[in-house]
């Protein structure tokens, strides 16, 4: 049974990555003088963005077969249907 | 890229092919697709609730402590690194660095527990509880003078303490699995460069809670 | 009949040296899991069943003292007659014990156990010791939940649903401990079905036999697999929900309490949410287990294999945007409503093309009337009436008239009860002898499955009249009502129809505990069926196989024209048969 030597994906750049995100999200929450509602979006974006980074490449999602990702992607838009759904009670 | 060699952790006997995850690895997967539905309910609820609260919701920063809470975020990626980091060592083959870096993010997921704790009864302390704010407080004088907006605030601790304290949970379970993995298997050097799926499978579960904690402190403590 | 060549490892088994405790009480073995659940939710069924007895008392006699009716406490049914304050709780717990504790357990964590690496020819489950969790986390939720029956203030009493704000309000329902251990009890139950969901996932991917491709595997595993699916992405929703109720119940946190900003209707859509896939979890097993028993008892392939399979998945992923069509009365927003009316249209188009493919079987069939045929050609016409009902309440304007009336309860019990549980009676028949080793006695079974047909139609049909005259659910007297007091003699005539429904089960309990003893020792595979289970002795040894068969074709091969037999197991190999393609690349 070989033993695979493989790179690596560059973990620390990607803290450093994750680091400034993280620095950005809190100059933007209380810095910024824009909208609230451009800051709802960009933060949201953000927390996204940081939350990928863990999952591709910490989870190595990114580096996995398509069958072994749809696992993990076929919940989300249960969540998304879900909270919208029960949004429109307040918001329609 | 790595993964943990599927060959030397499958069942000694034969099986059509199924996904290329060995079973203790497509478990934890399929465990976290239900955690994923576990969080929506609370975070969901939470967002429901917000959207639909009666009056304003209380700033960013005026009731929870934000610097803290950064600082313990910032502690938490770390420890999610420190674990990438045991994992790819073990992969290398290398045991003395599989054991400290598994260490560093046992130490880094204590302490957010730890300060955790702290935040909790910091804020239990000024008046923030989970049925809102107690009476005679610091915090039911501002509200009482106008500083903050009462009415929600009672969803505010409901959503706040449910949220973060099931988050909390977890990451206190992933703590003890870890210490005890550290124990039997690390330190006594159980783990080789064939046969490390229990590493890679504990931080599949720590990163996820980390994942977890990336979405909460954003809408939670930033929004 | 043919010795099965080319099977490898029948009838060897490694020596078993365990202890009792091990091999009996906390086992890790599957199969010994699949039996306990089979008790522990038999016993359940029948605290339900108690539970029912009693409401059907207060309704067909109402205020009149019960027969046994003075073992009750005064607080609950002083002089045996039964208050409104016990008989909600009765309501409440029927509903409670038979989804959660009877049905659920006795579908999944019975049949998903025992035949999931039977079938599929693995020698146990992916993670046993998790599976050995998962049994005891569900007793101990049943016991829980047991428990909350006899605190003092009583159990539970907001409905199975459990809606806020009366069950977040001790000081509305009156009930306090008891409401709280309901949620306990749930979050418990919770936890063991994730658990076991993910063992039974793991195990479908990850471990089938060589051979056994996707489309090879009998149906009753697509059923449980899909079902698990399900149970995996609800199940979390519930505890959460149940989690928030407990919460607003002991801590003082305001998540259903509209006083204080909370939504009410959060709960429902929360609930309902985990509630609609549960219906479905509650009746696939029972279809993938119908299908297998129908086509070993039509001799027969099941017609349209791959069409019942998209079915299952169809069902499945549909049942997860309909759940609103419970709440059409809430006063929830009515373009939402719309949606879901016109979803919930949709979903009944899967479950008629299984209804289709079942008749299309049987077609033209060498039909062998066995009990676990006649329980499963049952549950097809009873499942049909039930689903029928169910296309009145999809559509919102008729649902607005029948929400929350015995039409509902006809519709429910017509699924569960005619659909479910007849399901369940033919395969506890059918795979008893590969559980005990003996067969149970068909001659019994025949005459339970007839004089349970009767008086459960006698049942619960009336209730559809009930329903639509405007009889409401869980109302303690509906003599109250001057429009309902002529409908009081059909109530009376579905209480008695009910009391003979539930005596005449004591056939089927005795059926099944004398044939333990005294029931025909049965042979390797008496009812000649295909699956891999029925290659090996009965009872099935530990560890299942000495070695991982090879699987050559699909589960349904009957009267294939190259055996004289009219059956052809999956494992038998003939002349022409290639080998797996898995068998050799695994290597091990």
């Amino acid at each position: 049974m070989e033993s695979v030597q493989h790179k690596h994906p560059p973990y620390l750049l990607i803290w450093l990555y994750l680091f400034l995100l993280t620095a950005a999200e809190l100059g933007l929450a209380f810095e910024l003088p824009i909208s609230r509602n451009l800051k709802l979006l960009l933060l949201l974006g953000t927390a996204l963005w940081k939350a990928l980074l863990v999952a591709m490449f910490f989870m190595h999602l990114k580096f996995e077969k398509w069958n072994l990702r749809m696992l993990f992607i076929i919940p989300l838009p249960l969540a998304v249907i879900l909270v919208l759904a029960v949004i429109t009670e307040k918001i329609w | 890229m790595t993964t943990a060699d599927a060959r030397a952790m499958q069942p000694p006997f034969p099986a059509e092919r199924g996904v290329d995850a060995y079973n203790t690895k497509l478990g934890m997967w399929v465990f976290l697709a239900s955690e994923v539905m576990f969080f929506t309910a609370l975070i969901g609820a939470y967002i429901i609730l917000r959207f639909g609260a009666p009056g304003e919701w209380a700033r960013p920063g005026t009731v929870l402590n934000v610097p803290v809470t950064a600082f313990n975020t910032f502690l938490l990626i770390c420890s999610s690194v420190s674990m990438v980091k045991a994992y790819a060592s073990i992969a290398d083959g290398n045991q003395k660095l599989l054991k400290f870096w598994f260490l560093v993010t046992i130490i880094c997921g204590a302490s957010f527990v730890g300060v955790q704790a702290y935040e909790y009864l910091h804020l239990i302390h000024r008046g923030f509880v989970p049925s809102g704010v107690r009476d005679g407080s610091e915090l039911a004088e501002l509200v009482a003078n106008g500083t903050l907006p009462g009415a929600s605030l009672g969803l505010y601790g409901s959503t706040f303490y449910t949220m973060t304290g099931f988050h909390g949970f977890h990451v206190t379970c992933g703590v003890i699995s870890m210490i005890y993995l550290y124990l039997t298997k690390v330190l006594p050097g159980k783990y080789t460069q064939q046969n490390y799926g229990g590493v890679e499978v504990i931080g599949l579960y720590w990163h996820f809670v980390d994942l977890v904690w990336i979405i909460l402190f954003t809408i939670v403590y930033l929004i | 009949m043919t010795t099965v060549a080319g099977t490898p490892g029948v009838g060897h088994t490694h020596h078993d040296d365990r202890p009792f405790i091990r091999k009996y009480i906390f086992s890790t073995d599957h199969k010994i899991i699949g039996i306990q659940f089979l008790f522990v939710s038999l016993f359940f069924l029948l605290v339900g069943g108690l539970l029912a007895m009693q409401i059907r008392w207060q309704l067909g006699f109402p205020n009149q003292p019960m027969p046994g009716g003075k073992l009750l406490p005064e607080t609950m049914a002083p002089d045996g007659v039964i208050l409104p304050e016990y008989y909600i709780q009765l309501v409440t717990m029927h509903g409670t014990f038979m989804v959660f504790f009877a049905i659920m357990p006795l579908l999944v964590g019975v049949y998903a156990n025992f035949l999931i690496p039977l079938k599929l020819g693995a020698h146990d489950m992916a993670f046993p010791r998790i599976n050995m969790a998962s049994f005891w986390a569900a007793l101990l939720a049943g016991l829980v939940m047991l428990s909350s029956l006899f605190v003092p203030e009583g159990a539970a009493r907001a409905g199975w649903t459990m809606y806020a704000p009366l069950s977040a309000r001790p000081d509305l329902s009156g009930a306090g401990l008891g409401q709280q251990l309901w949620c306990v009890a749930i979050i418990l139950l919770g936890l063991s079905s994730i658990l076991g969901s993910l063992n039974y996932i793991t195990t479908v991917i990850n471990m089938r036999a060589p051979g056994m491709t996707w489309f090879r595997m009998p149906l009753s595993i697509w059923a449980l697999f899909i079902t698990a699916i399900l149970g995996l992405l609800a199940l979390p929703v519930l505890s959460g929900a149940a989690i928030m109720l407990l919460f607003d119940q002991t801590i003082g946190t305001h998540f259903f309490d509209p006083a204080a900003g909370g939504q009410a209707l959060l709960w429902q859509h929360l609930f309902w949410f985990f509630g609609h896939p549960e219906v479905y979890i509650l009746i696939l097993p029972a279809m993938g287990m119908v299908s297998d028993m129908i086509a070993n008892g039509s001799r027969k392939p099941i017609f349209g294999y791959h069409s019942m399979v998209f079915a299952i998945i169809g069902i499945a992923f549909l049942g997860w945007i309909v759940w609103g069509h419970h709440m059409f009365v809430s006063g929830m927003n009515p373009t939402l409503g719309s949606t879901f009316m016109v979803t919930t249209m949709i979903i009944a188009v899967p479950s008629a093309i299984k209804t289709f493919n079942w008749l299309g079987t049987m077609w033209r069939g060498n039909l062998r009337f066995h009990v676990p045929m006649m329980h499963a050609v049952g549950f097809v016409a009873m499942f049909v009436i039930g689903g029928l009902s169910g296309i009145f309440m999809a559509a919102t304007p008729v649902d607005m008239h029948i929400h929350d009336t015995y039409f509902i309860v006809a519709h429910i019990h017509y699924v569960l009860f005619g659909g479910s549980l007849f399901a369940l009676f033919g395969a506890i028949t059918f795979w008893y002898p590969k559980m005990f080793g003996r067969l149970m006695h068909e001659g019994w079974g025949k005459v339970h499955f007839w004089l349970t047909m009767l008086f459960y139609n006698l049942t619960f049909f009336p209730m559809h009249i009930l329903g639509m005259a405007g009889h409401m659910r869980r109302i303690y007297d509906p003599t109250m009502y001057d429009f309902l007091k002529p409908y009081q003699p059909l109530n009376h005539f579905i209480s008695i129809s009910a009391f003979l429904l539930f005596a005449v089960q004591a056939i089927f309990a005795l059926n099944f505990i004398i044939s333990l003893f005294r029931g025909a020792k049965a042979s390797m595979n008496p009812w000649q069926d295909n699956g891999l289970e029925w290659t090996l002795p009965n009872p099935a040894p530990h560890g299942n196989w000495a070695e991982v068969p090879r699987v050559y074709r699909g589960p349904y091969e009957y009267s294939h024209p190259d055996t004289t037999e009219d059956f052809l197991p999956q494992s038998q190999k003939l002349p022409g048969d290639p080998e797996p393609a898995a068998a050799s690349a695994a290597g091990h």
